[in-house]
């Protein structure tokens, strides 16, 4: 790359008020027209170093020079002036409003009293939508779309201001494999038109295939930088963990057992009061892994909501082991030896205002174990099971007392999925469970869920990650508009078939049927 | 604000088991961490507060010193003044558990004043019309007092629960129609012979004991720190408690758990209703000179609005909330001194103890905005 850097970051620290110390000394460029994957572990400091680029943060030291000419950034409005915006993880959307208003939101008008230009705007942005070849519905509701969409809607709205430095925040980890070809392919129409692109992520085989260059963090510190075409995947995981990390979940050999769970004719209502899970048959034998595969919003919520008791069944039977559940009550699911891992952590899974000893019962506070007379709380069993899960699943964190919320978000999921595989469970419901997580949290979740497996409990692992749904799963389903599509072995099954299922494309001989 | 995974520890908060705001206030943290953040917060604040009133005492020719002065030894100068400050603290305590446990369950409840206005009157009716032993009659007073308070919560909270229904608009209707209910009961069933501007007064029988003679504190205050304690045990070490503040915290996380969160949402409107019951009698029975209800209220007036002021001093915690009523009970009756003493005018008084309150509600009304904004 011949051309002068459009950014540069040299030497930047930062120190959060607390001491944590989350960048020691980063230099980062980027070049106009170039990709450059950030690659890193959760707590490498990736988020915090684009954040300062952004205008989020403000570096403790270190410059940053635009164009050559050095920058203060004081909130992000000043880094959009030159031209810099970015997309977080977690989406800065206003949920009742629809995608149009959530575009044009603080850019709606001319002044507080100018009428709104709804009908140009709209023009604007679907002119935006159709260049990009972004599809975002923009008159729906934002709470009602899945995250994927909404991560659409984000990008729009990011690049609706006009930048030419987008920077993604881990952008693939909430769409379906089918999505992503469709990320990568419109971020390469937008380089070629001269933007650059910062891609935070921790997916080797995503970096690989979109950056022109990556650069490795780890512990706030630069550990390498490297051209796309030179670097490898293990290269990468080595710079990026510091040992090699072998992806592939051993299994043992065993034959499945009876059905844990057995789902009949099963139909739930949306929200919006649409059938989203259409007469739906299936079973879960005790030691497999049924993995259910398929584009976001395509009925898996409501069907996990409905097997977990938090959503009424429209009709249909529910069995666990042929003992018929219909009580909407979780706790009755729970009971009958249902764990559940949830899709969003920290929206149902955890309360991250609680400390960690708090959110160890969480969903569990009824359990005699960790109650005295008068259903007091027995604080001595409380801690002592929160030590232990904090033990026995790794999970990083000061202390027991400490507030879930200061943890990282792999630490926040191992202490979740912790505490719901301890329940001893018959069956393990696990939605997305390694969403957002680093490679070690991925790999060690991953083996808890096989070693249930292997422990002859059911899984059902619902994943928008099909990576994910291929390494662990025995047994796949592809849901597609609220049933399942096709289904079949694993190893029957390859990739590209899945991913014509996922499209809703049924390949000949593989209805569901046959595959019970 | 997004929270990516990455996102960096920030300071736990020990009372309050909640984001501490610390990160916004530089000069605390700097602070060797040798006091929870809470508290050091707490205390910036009050300086804050007490600084802001001094400027506001300058333009109008006041010796802030001076006028601080007379207020720290009215309120706690003697033996008598921190009893007479205890004493204007009692029924604070209470209505702050009103509150604070409504904001625990994800309430805006503002209803103590109409349950303590019912509070009052049932201990008036208890301890002026019926004759009971010495010992039950003050105990069936405070008991029938607490129940009422109780029971005008019921509507806003099964309006709330069964409707949707926003409890700050019931529970402000509730006030007047409780304001206008409590005047009527006063005058045409409860008056004093010859005497119709206050109720029949409590019956020897009925009485708190005072403390120490020539003081207002009534043994009623050991009752009123026995019931935050209670709170407080009963919210963070029983089952109940924890599925409260776990819907308040995050609801939807509540529903995975199984928690019905209406009865959350009633449990949480019973205790304040008590409490501010409790407050309601302490006036009645545990506070001379008066050991009546005035037919015009006032000598409860505005107790139940005050205790969410205390409430939000107190970081929405029982315990917190105790103190927080002593530093109120100490600007009340301290600042009588400032006006004797240091011959600040009355209205002046008032407005430097509104602006320290104001000063050290700012956290906690900054950490419940942040709580509501991040939902």
């Amino acid at each position: 790359m011949n051309t002068k850097p459009s950014i540069e970051m040299r030497a930047i620290h930062k120190i959060y008020p607390d001491g944590t110390v989350a960048l020691r000394g980063v230099d980062f460029h980027l070049h106009p027209g170039e990709i450059v994957g950030l690659l890193g572990e959760n707590g490498a400091g990736k988020t915090t170093l684009m954040k300062i680029l952004s205008g989020l943060l403000r570096p403790t030291r270190g410059e940053i020079h635009v164009n050559g000419q050095p920058m203060h950034f004081r909130n992000p409005s000043d880094a959009l002036q030159s031209g810099i915006g970015m997309v977080h993880q977690a989406f800065a959307l206003v949920p009742p409003y629809t995608g149009l208003q959530n575009i044009l939101l603080g850019q709606e008008a001319a002044g507080p009293l100018s009428l709104l230009q709804l009908e140009a705007a709209q023009k604007k942005v679907t002119a935006l939508v159709g260049e990009t070849g972004l599809m975002v519905p923009l008159d729906v509701p934002i709470e009602l779309l899945p995250i994927g969409v909404q991560q659409r809607v984000e990008i729009v709205k990011t690049l609706y201001r006009g930048t030419s430095i987008l920077i993604l925040d881990e952008p693939t980890s909430a769409l379906t494999p089918l999505e992503i070809p469709e990320l990568f392919q419109f971020l390469k129409r937008l380089k070629e038109s001269g933007k650059s692109i910062v891609f935070i992520t921790h997916k080797l085989k995503e970096v690989l295939e979109i950056s022109d260059r990556i650069v490795v963090l780890r512990n706030g510190e630069v550990m390498g930088e490297i051209p796309t075409a030179q670097a490898t995947p293990e290269k990468l995981a080595e710079m990026m963990v510091g040992r090699a990390v072998v992806p592939r979940v051993g299994r043992a050999a065993k034959p499945v057992g009876d059905p844990v769970l057995t789902v009949h004719n099963l139909q739930v209502m949306s929200d919006t009061g649409t059938l989203a899970v259409k007469a739906l048959s299936f079973e879960v034998r005790a030691g497999e892994i049924f993995g259910v595969a398929g584009v976001e919003g395509n009925g898996q919520s409501e069907l996990v909501q409905a097997l977990t008791g938090l959503r009424p069944l429209k009709s249909g039977e529910v069995a666990l082991d042929h003992t018929g559940l219909e009580h909407p009550n979780p706790i009755e699911f729970y009971q009958q030896g249902i764990c559940h891992i949830p899709e969003d952590k920290a929206r149902f899974g955890l309360a991250l205002n609680f400390d960690v000893a708090e959110n160890s019962i969480l969903s569990r506070q009824w359990e005699p174990d960790f109650l005295s007379g008068l259903d007091r709380l027995n604080w001595d069993n409380i801690l002592a099971f929160a030590r232990q899960l904090v033990d026995r699943f790794n999970v990083v964190t000061p202390g027991i007392r400490t507030v879930v919320r200061s943890l990282s978000g792999g630490n926040q999921q191992k202490l979740l999925v912790g505490r719901e595989l301890s329940k001893q469970p018959r069956l393990v419901i696990a939605v997305h469970p390694t969403r957002g997580l680093d490679i070690a949290s991925t790999v060690y979740i991953r083996e808890l869920l096989v070693k249930m497996r292997d422990e002859g409990k059911g899984v059902l692992l619902i994943s928008a990650d099909l990576d994910e749904i291929l390494e662990l799963g025995d047994r796949i389903a592809v849901m597609y508009e609220g049933t399942f599509i096709g289904m079949g072995k694993a190893d029957e099954l390859s990739r590209e078939e899945i991913g014509l299922m996922m499209g809703g494309i049924a390949p000949k001989g593989r209805t569901y049927a046959n595959a019970q | 604000m997004p929270t990516p995974n990455d996102q960096m520890p920030k300071q736990p908060s020990a009372i309050s088991h909640q984001p501490s705001a610390i990160g916004h206030l530089p000069s605390a943290v700097r602070l060797p961490r040798l006091l929870p953040p809470a508290l050091i917060e707490s205390l910036v604040t009050i300086l804050i507060g007490l600084v802001a009133g001094g400027l506001l005492m300058l333009p109008f020719g006041y010796n802030p010193l001076k006028a601080y002065q007379a207020l720290f030894q009215g309120a706690f100068g003697s033996s008598t003044d921190i009893m007479e400050t205890l004493a204007f603290a009692t029924p604070l305590m209470l209505t702050a558990i009103t509150f604070a446990v409504g904001v625990r369950a994800g309430l805006f409840n503002i209803g103590a004043e109409g349950q303590m206005y019912l509070g009052a009157v049932g201990a008036a009716f208890i301890a002026g019309a019926l004759r009971l032993p010495p010992g039950l009659h003050g105990a069936a007073a405070t008991v029938f007092a607490m129940l009422c308070g109780a029971l005008w919560s019921v509507v806003p909270a099964l309006l709330k629960v069964w409707r949707g229904v926003h409890e700050v608009i019931s529970t402000i209707m509730f006030n007047w129609i409780a304001f206008n209910l409590s005047i009527y009961l006063a005058i045409y069933y409860l008056a004093e012979p010859g005497r119709a501007e206050r109720t029949r007064p409590a019956l020897e029988t009925a009485r708190y004991p005072i403390l120490t003679e020539g003081t207002t504190l009534t043994a009623v205050i050991l009752v009123a720190i026995a019931f935050c304690v209670a709170v407080y045990l009963y919210l963070w070490g029983t089952r109940a408690g924890y599925e409260l503040r776990l819907v308040g915290e995050n609801p939807e996380a509540a529903r995975y758990a199984g928690v019905r969160a209406g009865n959350a949402l009633l449990l949480s409107f019973l205790i304040g209703g008590l409490a501010a019951g409790l407050a309601g009698a302490s006036q009645i029975i545990g506070r001379p000179p008066a050991w009546s209800l005035y037919a015009t209220l006032g000598n409860v007036v505005t107790l139940g609005f005050d205790g969410l002021g205390v409430a939000l001093v107190g970081r929405n915690h029982p315990i917190g909330g105790v103190f927080a009523a002593i530093l109120f009970g100490a600007l009340a009756h301290g600042g009588r001194y400032m006006e004797y003493h240091a011959g600040v005018i009355s209205e002046l008084v008032r407005a430097i103890n509104g602006l320290i309150v104001l000063t050290l509600a700012v956290p906690e009304i900054w950490a419940m905005a942040r709580r509501r904004l991040r939902r």
